[in-house]
């Protein structure tokens, strides 16, 4: 075999994309997902069909405030992008075979970004398509939650997608640190009154969506506000989007200097 | 003992290279040259065989010394465009099928479509999987995942090719038609490095050895070579003649040999201290006494005869 035949970094970096993909797309996390998709679709659909008891139709304000702000936003988006992320490098490193994408002679930087675009990639079709059908299930009222919303799903799926990613690259078991990450610090430490809950994700997400989703209702009112202490949206945004260009920069660091065994 | 014999243009060097991991040295100050040929890596469990594979394949680095691969850092990406490696344990991409997977392996290369499709062809053929290459790759038996991984190893057309015990788990015919696959590869100039616990193996594939042990390059060298060195290394020498009984005693005089035992009805077996000087001392012998001697032969210059030897001195020193 000759080897006169040129090769392109950025061809291997589309291969590894390809791989990262299909891997991540036919896998358990998928049914996962698929299944607390499921289950949350079907309790958006009982909330949303009038019962005898509660026959006043529902509007978009408790849409958000009942389903999208609790179920979504604070458990299931974590929970996908966990999923996903978590498993992108430490699935390859459990089952022996990160070793032939750091032995290809792509720099370990590029294979990590190409890893994290297709991740993200995926993560972003469901956790966007994922809301979409929760907004669309209980009809019209939906769209207006959906314009609120899915701004504010693309910037928290980005950043939770770098922070999950970094933690794979690190730890060998890194769902469990993540899941461990999701349910203690994004859960409860967000609902700690004072500063502590600013290094969580979800405390930016909602600072934002109280002030964008203001026809919605969802910021607290009186004290509880004064307790949750909100930053303005534009900060929310700056934090959300240099979270997440740190993560990713740091993930890609630790990934070209990390020794795997 | 740590030597180093360079009889071709060094595509791989290593220099005072030693590797921890917390309070375990795995490598202590290791160097040695791999050149074109095969070379066998020969040691025990936790010799640190592994180790020096993963360093030279850039996984992990050194944390002393240096190790170049063709004139570049191992642990660069231009170092990885030279080496070819085929891990020991059986994972791969195994949802995909063998056709699949070099396609995959090419394109990790950077090679275009039509470019991996031709060398996912040529590579498949060349391991002798092109008729089993549209199964997934988790129906394989693991003798057909040894040879799918050489071609993963293969597939970009290395100069140095690094193998894990690549033999492991093929049917002898499979391990004649490898071996032979990879003396071809070391005729094209390439240096294949072998590790493998089955010493025999080495033997009859390796041009070059490299003994391992408690983290430290014991012997490096052809078998000859090695042997050469090891003067005080005993070895058994037996012989046919026609009256053992009769010459025993006399061949006992001889400075070289340390003992001898009579296997009846016509042999006696030596144990002679330094085989160049026995040779010597037993001509004269021979020459001025009527032994009758029909024939002699060293019965343990095997390299798992050495490797014992080695092993042995290198765990309890005198």
């Amino acid at each position: 075999m000759e080897t006169a035949n040129k090769t392109s970094t950025v061809a291997a970096c589309a291969q590894v994309f390809r791989l990262a993909l299909r891997r991540q797309f036919f896998s358990r996390q998928t049914i996962v997902t698929a299944v607390l998709l499921g289950l949350a679709l079907g309790i958006t659909a009982l909330w949303a069909y009038p019962m005898p008891w509660n026959p006043d139709p529902r509007t978009s304000a408790q849409l958000a405030s009942r389903i999208l702000s609790p179920l979504y936003m604070g458990f299931l988006l974590p929970i996908i992008c966990l999923s996903y992320a978590s498993s992108a490098i430490s699935g390859e490193r459990s089952e022996q075979t990160l070793v032939y994408l750091l032995t290809t002679n792509i720099p370990r930087p590029l294979v990590y970004l190409a890893m994290y675009a297709a991740v993200l990639l995926l993560t972003l079709a469901v956790t966007l398509g994922g809301l979409a059908v929760l907004c669309l299930v209980p009809g019209k009222i939906g769209l207006e939650a959906l314009g609120v919303f899915w701004t504010v799903t693309t910037c928290a799926t980005v950043a939770y997608v770098g922070l999950f990613l970094l933690f794979s690259a690190g730890v060998r078991r890194a769902t469990f640190l993540s899941l461990a990450y999701a349910l203690m610090i994004e859960t409860l430490t967000v609902n700690i009154p004072g500063v502590v809950n600013r290094i969580t994700v979800s405390f930016y997400a909602k600072s934002w969506l109280y002030e964008t989703g203001k026809p919605l209702d969802l910021a607290p009112t009186g004290a509880a506000l004064g307790l949750f202490n909100p930053v303005s949206a534009a900060s929310a945004q700056w934090v959300l989007v240099l979270a997440s260009v740190g993560f990713l920069a740091l993930g890609m660091w630790l990934f070209s200097r990390k020794e795997y065994d | 003992m740590n030597t180093k014999t360079t009889t071709t243009i060094a595509l791989a060097e290593v220099r005072n290279v030693s590797k921890w991991f917390g309070p375990v040295m795995a490598l202590n100050g290791v160097s040695l040259d791999i050149g074109s040929g095969i070379t066998g890596l020969v040691g025990p469990n936790g010799a640190g065989k592994t180790t020096l594979l993963r360093l030279l394949t850039g996984q992990i680095k050194p944390s002393l010394g240096e190790i170049d691969v063709c004139g570049h850092d191992a642990w660069s990406a231009k170092a990885k465009d030279h080496i070819g490696l085929c891990p020991f344990g059986d994972a791969t991409w195994d949802e995909l099928s063998g056709r699949q997977l070099m396609r995959v392996t090419a394109g990790l290369r950077g090679f275009t479509r039509a470019e991996a499709r031709r060398r996912a062809e040529a590579v498949l053929e060349t391991v002798g999987m092109d008729d089993r290459a549209n199964r997934p790759v988790r129906t394989y038996s693991k003798g057909m995942r040894q040879r799918i991984k050489l071609g993963q190893a293969l597939i970009h057309d290395p100069d140095l090719l690094v193998l894990d015990e690549p033999l492991n788990g093929v049917d002898p015919v499979g391990c004649e038609e490898l071996n032979d696959l990879f003396r071809s590869l070391a005729a094209q100039g390439k240096a294949v490095l072998v590790s493998s616990h089955i010493l025999h193996e080495m033997d009859q594939l390796a041009d070059r050895i490299l003994f391992i042990c408690q983290g430290k390059l014991l012997a490096s060298g052809s078998l000859a070579e090695i042997r050469d060195m090891l003067d005080e290394h005993p070895l058994k020498v037996r012989i046919s003649c026609g009256s053992p009984r009769r010459i025993a005693p006399q061949l006992l005089t001889l400075e070289s040999v340390k003992s001898v035992s009579i296997e009846p009805p016509s042999e006696l077996l030596l144990e002679v201290q330094n085989p160049g000087r026995f040779y010597a001392e037993f001509g004269e012998f021979a020459a001025g006494n009527d032994a009758g001697v029909h024939r002699l032969k060293a019965t343990d210059t095997s390299t798992e005869a050495v490797f014992d030897y080695l092993m042995e001195r290198a765990l309890h020193p005198e």
